[in-house]
């Protein structure tokens, strides 16, 4: 846990953060599954027990992708595997996946194997000239990190085996986009927000060339080189591929969102003033501010009189104590969207994850809406009970688990707007632009009603005054 | 049946200490002694009972369960057979196996045969009074140290030689047996003094350490020529030189063996304390 009211300097020195008390997020391997299955008409090997296998079916999901396009293999290690070393089952598998019509295999290796010494590097080349697809080997054993890590090692693999290193400039599209990370969000229908994204491109006359990765084709992949900018969709992870985009391929970043770049760095468009400050920054960089205004006006005026007609009675908010746990790629800008649109006061910050990058955006965002609420990183679930219990806020935003956290603590509003929330979407629906901010009000008005359809809830949150003060009826 | 007062020792060491012949003649001298031995190699190399079946290289239990999951079968299928061969003086041999150099897990395999003995109830069916590991090398890692861990070894000796090196391998694996004592029943039952023909300072630096140690020095095996031929010729001297003083040597260490029950959790040394031993120790032998 890395504690960042406290002096940067003092931030690394302290040590690794605590060990993992009932983490939120997964292994690499999950995050490295999640990436491979963003690619259309490949097969994805994990080269694993069976049980890591569910990590990729669970990937499957969060895709949402076609199983009929994308096929699943599993070499399913055992004992004798893991003595003597699996390569000449992984071989074997490979050998299976010629079954399937696809044009690549990604080869994603889980601890056990990378353990024993398996080079599934090397099993790929040896076997890369007799096998009608293209091997890509991804060492992505759960032990290298968090799925955020995960997600940053198989974008190098796909970027670093899949898109020629062109030596010397390439004719580029222009007005180009390749989209970062867009699976990395914790929205659990995140692809609406990815939507959303390519129209408001679209919009600027710019053209997303492939996303890394949702549905992205291999041959997408194969011409990422051509692209004139980058644009990351997330602030848990990325930040290599970003760089990697720019230093071999000369991809400029669109809205930089590197350390190198701080001055330039914006949260994501998540909420009312957030969305029209990226839409305007966007204008900027393309010499297109007035369609960016028009843009603004026409959106926060959709927004303004959908919530006059519907009645949304969302002044609990005012005021309100609020801590939000997710992850950055929302929490950072749930800070403005809670400060600035909904005028309460975060007053604690659980971030989920904890690359570099994030802390300067952080601090950056709490100084810009004038706010100082306690903010920690790479937070687990056992890390963010202590920070409910220290802040006890009116109000959490964040998942289902904290809704079982505020039981205990006596917190009565939960608004579960982050992965996981036991609601069952048939759509996918975006938290970006406005169409995004009346969704997350939805939400959160829903839940802030739910409160009260338990009798005891509502006597609770009735009596109570959100900090667990005042006399139990 | 099970033998209830079946006793487990492992004898573990530095590598080219002499493991393999320290635990093939201990095995012979123990079944001359009418005892039912089971000895049990546990390196990949798989040539720690090699002395004890003439020279020839056994089936190891790895191969064989290699096999059976070929075959669409699993350990179960194995008949003791298979993977017990009788050896000199009926000592029962038994070689692990494991994977080829530079990949899989062998500690994890010598588990892995380990069990399937015990599955396959070889312990009972031999009626064993006493089975001796021979684990390959220094404990590098978890998975060498896996038989003291889950159980099988119970009473540990170190093998080491009056060389410095040696020393630090005993104190390396001493302090992993310290480790796993927070678990398993695994104790030091104390150092086996293999000579490289120094006596005089090995003994005073091998009694001078185990008892810092905690334990005791249990054998000395003088170095001896006799040795060397009877491994050549894929025997122990047991058997090739038996009036050999290695021979008595190797009588004696078995009935301190015998003798020797229990053992100690010990107490591993620094690094600068060995060293400062070793060099008392040194300057006592040639004062």
């Amino acid at each position: 846990m890395n504690d960042l009211s406290q002096p940067m300097s003092s931030e690394y020195s302290e040590g690794a953060p605590s060990a993992c008390h009932d983490p939120y997020l997964r292994c690499a391997f999950f995050g490295a599954a999640q990436t491979v299955t963003g690619i259309r008409r490949a097969c994805v090997l994990s080269h694993s027990p069976q049980g890591c296998d569910q990590l990729v079916n669970t990937a499957f999901g969060w895709q949402q992708t076609d199983y009929l396009a994308t096929k699943s293999l599993c070499s399913k290690l055992c004992e004798d595997e893991i003595v003597h070393g699996g390569e000449a089952t992984l071989a074997k598998v490979i050998e299976d996946a010629r079954a399937f019509s696809v044009s690549a295999v990604f080869v994603l290796t889980a601890c056990g194997p990378e353990m024993v010494g398996d080079d599934i590097v090397a099993v790929c080349q040896e076997m890369a000239a007799d096998v009608p697809f293209q091997l890509v080997p991804i060492e992505c054993a759960g032990f290298r990190g968090t799925q955020y890590d995960g997600i940053d090692i198989a974008l190098h693999g796909l970027l670093n085996q899949l898109v020629e290193n062109p030596g010397e400039p390439m004719d580029k599209i222009p007005d180009s986009v390749i989209l970062i990370a867009p699976h990395a969000s914790a929205n659990p229908s995140w692809p609406g927000d990815l939507s959303w994204v390519e129209d408001i491109l679209e919009r600027f006359g710019l053209t997303v060339l492939a996303s890394l990765t949702h549905g992205t084709g291999l041959e997408q992949l194969r011409d990422i080189g051509r692209a004139q900018y980058s644009l990351m969709l997330t602030h848990d992870c990325g930040y290599r591929t970003e760089t990697l985009l720019a230093d071999r391929w000369d991809i400029r970043p669109l809205l930089p969102t590197s350390a190198l770049n701080r001055s330039q760095r914006l949260p994501l468009p998540v909420g009312f003033s957030n969305t029209g400050r990226w839409l305007q920054r966007l204008g900027q960089v393309l010499d297109k501010e007035d369609l960016a205004q028009k843009m603004v006006v026409q959106g926060e005026q959709f927004a303004v009189e959908q919530l006059r007609r519907q009645g949304l009675p969302y002044e609990f908010f005012n005021g309100a104590q609020v801590a939000i746990l997710a992850d950055a790629t929302l929490a950072v800008p749930l800070l403005g969207m809670l400060a600035e649109d909904l005028e309460c006061e975060p007053v604690a910050v659980g971030i989920r994850s904890r690359a570099p990058e994030l802390h300067a955006l952080v601090r950056d965002e709490c100084d810009r809406v004038a706010i100082s609420p306690r903010i920690e990183t790479g937070v687990g679930v056992y890390e963010t009970a202590q920070i409910l219990s220290a802040a006890k806020p009116d109000v959490i935003i964040g998942s289902n688990i904290e809704r079982h956290l505020a039981e205990d603590l006596g917190i009565p509003y939960v608004l579960r707007v982050v992965n996981p929330v036991a609601r069952f979407r048939l759509t996918n629906r975006e938290y970006f632009g406005y169409h995004g901010f009346l969704n997350l009000m939805e939400i959160m008005q829903n839940d802030w009603w739910d409160t009260f359809r338990s009798k005891k809830r509502h006597n609770r949150a009735h009596w109570l005054d959100g900090r667990g003060e005042g006399v139990e009826p | 049946m099970l033998n209830p007062d079946m006793r487990q020792i492992a004898i573990y060491g530095k590598g080219g200490i002499g493991k393999s012949t320290i635990a093939a003649n201990l095995s012979v001298a123990l079944a001359q002694g009418s005892k039912e031995i089971m000895q049990v190699g546990c390196d990949p190399k798989r040539d720690s009972t090699r002395n004890l079946t003439g020279g020839r290289l056994i089936p190891t239990v790895l191969d064989t369960l290699r096999d059976c999951l070929r075959r669409g079968r699993d350990q179960h299928s194995i008949e003791l057979e298979q993977i017990v061969f009788p050896g000199s003086a009926g000592v029962h041999c038994v070689e692990a196996g494991g994977p080829e150099p530079g990949i899989g897990c062998a500690g994890r395999g010598v588990l892995t045969a380990i069990q399937i003995l015990r599955d396959l109830d070889a312990y009972r069916t031999y009626e064993l009074d006493l089975v001796i590991y021979d684990v390959l090398g220094d404990v590098v890692c978890g998975g060498f140290a896996q038989p003291i861990r889950e159980g099988f070894a119970r009473e540990i000796f170190l093998v080491c030689s009056g060389e410095f090196m040696s020393l630090y391998a005993a104190n390396n694996i001493a302090r992993a047996i310290e480790r796993l004592s927070r678990r398993g029943q695994a104790r030091l039952s104390g150092l086996i003094c293999n000579s490289r023909g120094h006596p005089t300072l090995e003994k005073l630096v091998l009694e001078a350490v185990a008892k810092r140690m905690g334990t005791q020095l249990v054998g000395f095996i003088p170095r001896s020529q006799s040795i060397g031929r009877c491994e050549v010729e894929g025997i122990t001297v047991m058997e090739g030189a038996p009036e050999s003083e290695a021979a008595g040597a190797f009588r004696t260490l078995s009935e301190r063996v015998l003798a020797t029950e229990g053992g100690v959790i010990p107490a591993p040394l620094e690094l600068e304390e060995l060293e400062h031993i070793y060099r008392h120790c040194a300057r006592e032998e040639g004062s």
